[in-house]
C-alpha cells in the first residue's frame, strides 16, 4: 500500500519527479562515461598485454648456477603459473636436419618448454622425441607437422669432431609471439642431454633422460600468474641477486595508470555524488515539508509510524533507479560516440569506452544505496508528523 | 447503551487564537453509536478536543480516558504509537474541514484509503457509499476536479468505508455554502446511523445542528484569570448523556 501511494504521489508530481530523475541522471552519466573511459582505455591495455604471453614472462639473463632448491623455491611460488630451466645459452643451440634433405641443415636456437608452457598454447604436451619448431625453420627446412627431423649437436673432443644426433619429429609450429627467430622447442631432459654433451660428459649414443636427477640450472624462464604480479616477481627476484628481464616497467605503468584512473574517478565521483546526495537529501526534505498536511493526514487515518517513514525512502529510490536507467542510456549514447571517434587509436579494435551490464547494475545499486541514505531524514521527519496536523490543517 | 468514550478530569493547555487557553474536560461520556454535536465560538477549543477524541494529540492530563474499552491515556504514556494508530485505523473516522482528500489518488483511492490503512478492503462498500452519497460518477476523478460539497461528501464516504465506531467531523460546512451545510451534516448523521457508528461534530453554528436534530454540547468559556490563562470546559455528565 506504502509503495503504491508513494508511486501515486510521484505520477501525480510527474513534472517534478521526471526533473529529479534527470538531476540525477546529470550527475551520474558523466560519473559512468569516464568510469567507462578508464574500464576501456585500462581493458585494452590489459588485454594487449595478456594476448601477448611474453608479457606475463620472466627470463633470467646472466647465466649462473642456480641450485635445485632455488629453481623449487621459486616455481612453488604461487603467483608462478609456469617455469621451466634452461641450460647455458652457449649450449641451446642445435642443428636441424630434412632426413629427405640430406646436407641441408639450419642452425636454431633451442629453448626448454614444459606442460603448460605459456608461450605455446594448445601445445602443452608434448614428448622427449618431439620439437615444436618456429614457422621459419619448418619452412627453411621443407618440414611440417608430424615430419621426423634430425637434431644434431657437434663437440670436439681430443683434436675429433663427435655428432650427437636425435631422431625426432615436429611435434607443432611455435606461434610467432614464441619465436620471432629460427628455433625449437624442446623437453628439458633434450636440453640437458644437449649442455651434457657438448661439455664432454655424455657419449655420442646417449638418449634423453626422462628421470632426471636434481641438478643445478644457469637460468630460467617463468611465467607469472598474474599480470598484476610482473613488476613484484622481477623486484623480488632482482633483489635475490637473480638478473632478469621483463616487461615489469610495461606492466607496472598500466597498473600505476589503472590507479590513477581509480583515484581520479573517486575523487570526481565522490564530489559529484555527495553533492548529488546533498541535493537529493534536501529536495527530499523540502518536499516532506511540501507534503506535510498530506503525511499528517495519513497518520491522522492511521498509517503507522514505518509506513510514513518509507515514503520519502519509496520516492528517493524511484527517482534513484530512473536517474541511473536514464543516466546509463544518456552514458550508452555517448560512449558509443567516443568508440566511433576513437576507433583503432587508442586501445586498438577494442572499445574506449567499455560500458556493461554490470556497471549499469552497479551504478543503479550505489545510487540507490545513496538516494537512501540521503532519503533517511527525511523519513524521519515525516515520521515524526504529528497526525494532529491532519486534522487541524485539512 | 454501552460507553464509547469516557474521559474524566481531561486537561490540555493549548495556544489560542489571541491568550493561552487551558481545555478542561471534567466529565464526558459518548454512547456507542450516539451522535453529539460540539459548539462553541473559535478558538474555544472544539479542534482540540476532537484531535484527543481522534487520538491524534495526548491529553497533558487525564485521570481517565478510555475509548472502545482500551486505556488511551496509558498507551499515551507509554509512548505507544502503533497501537494508537491502529485505534484510529480501524476505529475512527475522520472528516477534516476542507475534506482532507490526498489529491495524488482518485477519489475511490481516497475512499478506500481508511478500508486499505485498516486491512479491510471491500470495493462495493466504496460505491455504495458513493452512490448513497451523490458522488458515484466522482469516483474516477482528481479531489482537484471536485466541487468543495463533492470533497466532503468524499471525505464523508472516506471516513465511513472502514466501519469506524466513531465518526469526527471538525467544523465540516465551516467552507461550504450555507445550503450545502445543511446537506452536508443532514448526509454525516444519516450514514453513521446507517453505519452504526457515534457522530461527534464540532461547529461553530449550534442552531444549525440542533435544527437537524443533533443534541449539542457548548462549551463554557472562563476570562483569563490571575494567571493569564483563558478557560474552555466542557462538560457531559454521564446522566446528560443517559438522558441525551
Amino acid at each position: 500500500m506504502i509503495l503504491r501511494l508513494a508511486l501515486a504521489d510521484l505520477r501525480h508530481e510527474r513534472v517534478l519527479f521526471l526533473c529529479s530523475a534527470l538531476g540525477c541522471a546529470a550527475v551520474l552519466a558523466p560519473l559512468i562515461v569516464l568510469f567507462g573511459l578508464r574500464q576501456g582505455v585500462v581493458a585494452g591495455l590489459r588485454a594487449e598485454l595478456l594476448e601477448d604471453p611474453r608479457a606475463r614472462e620472466i627470463v633470467s639473463v646472466v647465466n649462473r648456477t642456480l641450485e635445485p632448491e632455488v629453481l623449487a623455491r621459486i616455481a612453488a611460488d604461487p603467483r608462478v603459473a609456469f617455469m621451466v630451466p634452461r641450460t647455458r645459452a652457449l649450449s641451446a643451440t642445435i642443428v636441424l636436419e630434412n632426413p629427405s634433405r640430406p646436407g641441408g641443415g639450419l642452425r636454431v636456437e633451442l629453448l626448454p618448454t614444459g606442460q603448460g608452457d605459456p608461450l605455446l598454447p594448445g601445445l602443452s604436451v608434448i614428448d622427449m622425441d618431439e620439437l615444436v619448431v618456429s614457422a621459419t625453420a619448418l619452412q627453411r627446412l621443407g618440414l611440417n607437422v608430424g615430419d621426423p627431423v634430425l637434431a644434431s649437436v657437434a663437440r670436439s673432443q681430443g683434436g675429433v669432431r663427435e655428432v650427437l644426433t636425435l631422431p625426432m619429429r615436429v611435434g607443432g609450429v611455435a606461434p610467432l609471439t614464441a619465436a620471432t627467430r629460427d628455433a625449437a622447442f624442446a623437453t628439458l631432459p633434450v636440453l640437458v642431454l644437449t649442455e651434457d654433451f657438448l661439455d664432454g660428459s655424455a657419449a655420442t649414443d646417449a638418449r634423453p633422460d626422462a628421470s632426471l636427477p636434481p641438478r643445478p640450472f644457469a637460468g630460467f624462464r617463468l611465467h607469472a600468474a598474474r599480470l598484476d604480479d610482473v613488476p613484484a616477481l622481477d623486484r623480488e627476484l632482482r633483489l635475490s641477486g637473480i638478473e632478469v628481464a621483463s616487461r615489469a616497467e610495461a606492466v607496472a605503468g598500466l597498473l600505476r595508470l589503472d590507479r590513477n584512473l581509480a583515484l581520479l574517478f573517486l575523487a570526481i565521483a565522490g564530489a559529484g555524488g555527495a553533492g548529488y546526495l546533498v541535493s537529493l537529501g534536501v529536495g527530499l526534505w523540502a518536499q516532506v515539508e511540501r507534503k506535510r498536511r498530506d503525511l499528517a493526514l495519513l497518520s491522522l487515518l492511521g498509517l503507522r509510524r514505518r509506513g510514513l517513514l518509507m515514503m520519502p525512502l519509496l520516492q528517493a529510490a524511484a527517482v534513484a533507479l530512473a536517474g541511473a536507467m536514464l543516466a546509463f542510456a544518456i552514458a550508452a549514447s555517448v560512449a558509443t560516440v567516443l568508440n566511433r571517434a576513437f576507433a583503432g587509436t587508442v586501445t586498438g579494435d577494442r572499445p574506449v569506452c567499455l560500458l556493461t551490464a554490470q556497471m549499469g547494475v552497479a551504478a543503479a545499486g550505489v545510487t540507490l544505496a545513496g538516494a537512501l541514505v540521503a532519503a533517511m531524514l527525511a523519513g524521519m521527519r515525516a515520521a515524526a508528523v504529528p497526525p494532529a496536523e491532519g486534522l487541524a490543517e485539512g | 447503551m454501552t460507553s464509547l468514550l469516557s474521559l474524566r478530569g481531561v486537561l490540555r493547555a493549548y495556544r489560542g487564537d489571541a491568550a493561552p487557553f487551558a481545555l478542561e474536560v471534567p466529565a464526558f461520556d459518548l454512547a456507542e453509536g450516539e451522535v453529539l454535536a460540539l459548539a462553541g465560538p473559535s478558538g474555544s477549543g472544539k479542534s482540540t478536543l476532537l484531535m484527543m477524541l481522534a487520538l491524534a494529540a495526548p491529553p497533558d492530563a487525564a485521570e481517565r480516558f478510555d475509548f472502545a474499552g482500551q486505556d488511551i491515556a496509558r498507551h499515551w504514556k507509554m509512548g505507544r504509537g502503533d497501537a494508537l494508530a491502529d485505534l484510529r485505523a480501524r476505529r475512527i473516522g475522520v472528516v477534516p474541514q476542507t475534506g482532507g482528500l490526498l489529491p495524488f489518488l482518485t477519489v475511490e483511492a481516497n475512499i478506500g484509503l481508511t478500508q486499505r490503512i485498516a486491512g479491510r478492503t471491500d470495493a462495493d462498500r466504496v460505491r455504495l457509499l458513493a452512490e448513497e452519497l451523490g458522488i458515484a460518477a466522482q469516483l474516477r476523478k482528481r479531489p482537484a476536479e471536485l466541487s468543495v460539497g463533492q470533497r466532503q461528501r468524499a471525505a464523508i464516504a472516506r471516513a465511513l468505508a472502514h466501519r469506524p465506531a466513531l465518526v469526527l467531523a471538525d467544523e465540516p460546512t465551516a467552507s461550504v455554502h450555507p445550503e450545502l451545510a445543511d446537506a452536508v451534516l443532514a448526509l454525516l448523521k444519516r450514514e453513521c446511523a446507517a453505519a452504526g457508528a457515534a457522530l461527534l461534530v464540532a461547529t461553530h453554528d449550534p442552531a444549525r445542528a440542533e435544527r437537524l436534530g443533533y443534541p449539542v454540547l457548548a462549551c463554557r468559556t472562563h476570562a483569563p484569570g490571575a494567571d493569564g490563562i483563558a478557560r474552555s470546559v466542557f462538560e457531559r455528565l454521564p446522566e446528560i448523556a443517559e438522558a441525551a
